[in-house]
């Protein structure tokens, strides 16, 4: 079956077969690639990025800089691109028409061909895609660190990453996610976005955007569907640990705080740009390609710091032309627990505001950190139990990232030898 | 609003300040959580902030500075016990 992606372009995965691919890669350069060139590569080969068949020519990096589009005119708001050094080039003798072998874990992963080698002022990428060029944002950062030169041309995966446990049960390529889809009778499916293990904050995000998202749909049979898309990249310290993320997202449907019918988890690999409202359009695009029709935004989506105002990722869409984007925004303010409702509920509609209390991800992270258990109306006992759980289980003893967790921990994937 | 560190109070916590008489320094916010707010100021804050990298200044829900390590707090803790008093962060912050 055909599916259709962002820009109105058919999803096509470049995957060659594994008895081709042992005789294709003979010969070629090797370049060895760091993770988040690999996380892209993935999303690139099973297309995640549609309509990208690889990263970006210098064309596409400044339509996408300049007018928010790649040079074929689709909506695209973030550079993908392909980083490598002066010397590297040299000392490997790379030149356009030439194909690379990417590795990956020390295993081969993908070709690249090399359509073209170019530069771009990196200073002028990171002001155009982030509104700034302040080293201390973390997406302007990402843009310094990349080296000299960057490849443009087309990726062809050579080898399929599997997928280690517990993230073996999330992922899902976007042709797998459509045929969920299919399956559940799901007609409407609404994004929920999240690095952060949910606290009834989030729950009640999900819940007020199916409602939103169903609308005027029949009742009798569930034809609406929430997919939590969990962003798994690269980790920083202090940040809940990924494995966590998805296994307390899925306890919450497994606990009955969502019926069985109607919520579904599972992965995406990115590594966050922080880039407010931009990284909400990218959100949208790939969502869109795997097969969603409602995207959430909440406040400060994707944003850092004070770099963006809490609904530029609103409003951004407004300026998006119709038709450039098949997914529709489902734009929500904050919930709170009112101690005179004596409930969580949205602040768009309850009146008691000068008693109102919010709270955080980050506020929650440090009730748990304290040794405190919150109460099950702000937090679900199941979660709570989950998490230690995790921390033993995964963490080295902490639901949080900690360096031993980042030099330790299992990798999300495994490259398979190619034989 | 003026700018706290949330301590939040387990039973182990709750213990010591019944036993200091403090325990009407607890307030009960979201559905039942117990919590000192220590009071910081603007300067205090951006000295916290530097001392100790881990925490985070919650600007937007809580006006309030979480995250501190776990040691610290309890060490902030202490010290209101101690001083009988919230008023302690100057005296606290002397150390750094
Ligand atoms: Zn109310």
């Amino acid at each position: 079956m055909n599916y259709i992606g962002h820009g109105g372009k058919e999803i096509v995965e470049r995957i060659m077969p594994r008895e081709q691919a042992v005789e294709a890669i003979k010969g070629l350069t090797e370049v060895t690639i760091r993770g988040q060139i690999a996380r892209e590569v993935i999303d690139i080969a099973y297309g995640f990025f549609t309509p990208l068949e690889g990263f970006m020519t210098r064309a596409d990096v400044e339509g996408v800089c300049n007018e928010m589009k790649l040079a074929n005119g689709v909506l695209w708001p973030i550079p993908i691109v392909f980083d490598i050094s002066d010397e590297e080039i040299k000392e490997k003798n790379i030149k356009e028409g030439d194909k690379l072998l990417l590795k990956y874990q020390d295993k081969p992963m993908a070709i690249l061909e090399v359509e073209e080698i170019f530069t771009y002022d990196k200073k002028e990428m990171a002001k155009k895609v982030y509104g700034t060029d302040e080293e201390k944002h973390p997406g302007v950062a990402r843009t310094y660190n990349y080296k000299d030169k960057f490849i443009g041309g087309k990726v062809t995966l050579v080898n399929e990453p599997v997928m280690n446990p517990p993230f073996d049960q999330f992922f899902f390529t976007p042709k797998q996610l459509r045929q969920k889809f299919a399956e559940k009778g799901w007609q409407r499916i609404v994004a929920h976005q999240t690095r952060n293990v949910p606290h009834t904050g989030h729950e009640w995000l999900m819940k007020g955007a199916w409602l939103s998202a169903h609308g005027e749909l029949p009742v009798e049979k569930t034809v609406t569907g929430i997919l939590v898309n969990a962003i798994i990249g690269e980790k920083r310290k202090g940040d809940y640990i990924d494995e966590a993320i998805v296994l307390c997202h899925d306890v919450l449907r497994k606990a009955g705080y969502f019926r069985e019918d109607v919520h579904m988890t599972s992965i995406a690999l990115w590594d966050m740009r922080y880039a407010g409202p931009k990284e909400a359009v990218f959100h949208a695009i790939l969502r869109t390609n795997l097969g969603l029709t409602h995207h959430m935004f909440g406040r400060d989506h994707a944003g850092v710091g004070t770099y963006y105002d809490p609904y530029d990722a609103h409003r951004i869409f407004d300026r998006i032309p119709e038709g450039a984007l098949n997914i529709k925004p489902v734009r929500v303010l904050e919930w709170w627990y009112c101690p005179v409702c004596g409930e969580v509920t949205y602040s768009g509609l309850c009146g008691h505001k000068d008693k109102a209390q919010g709270f955080s991800g980050t506020l929650i992270r440090s009730i748990i950190q304290d040794g405190v258990k919150p109460p099950r109306l702000i937090f679900r006992p199941e979660v709570f139990d989950l998490i230690m759980e995790c921390a033993e289980k995964y963490g080295f003893g902490s639901p949080f990232v900690t360096d031993r967790y980042l030099k330790e921990r299992q990798d999300i994937f495994t490259l398979p030898d190619l034989k | 609003m003026s700018i706290t560190i949330n301590i939040w109070i387990n039973e182990e916590r709750y213990e010591k300040l019944q036993k200091a008489g403090l325990a009407n320094m607890a307030q009960e916010v979201l559905a039942g959580l117990k919590v000192i707010k220590v009071p910081v100021t603007e300067e205090q804050k951006d000295k916290i902030l530097k001392v100790f990298p881990t925490a985070k200044y919650d600007s937007a829900t809580t006006k309030s500075i979480e995250l501190l390590p776990r040691e610290v707090k309890d060490k902030i803790f202490d010290m209101v016990i101690e001083k009988q008093s919230l008023e302690i962060m100057d005296e606290f912050l002397k150390s750094y």
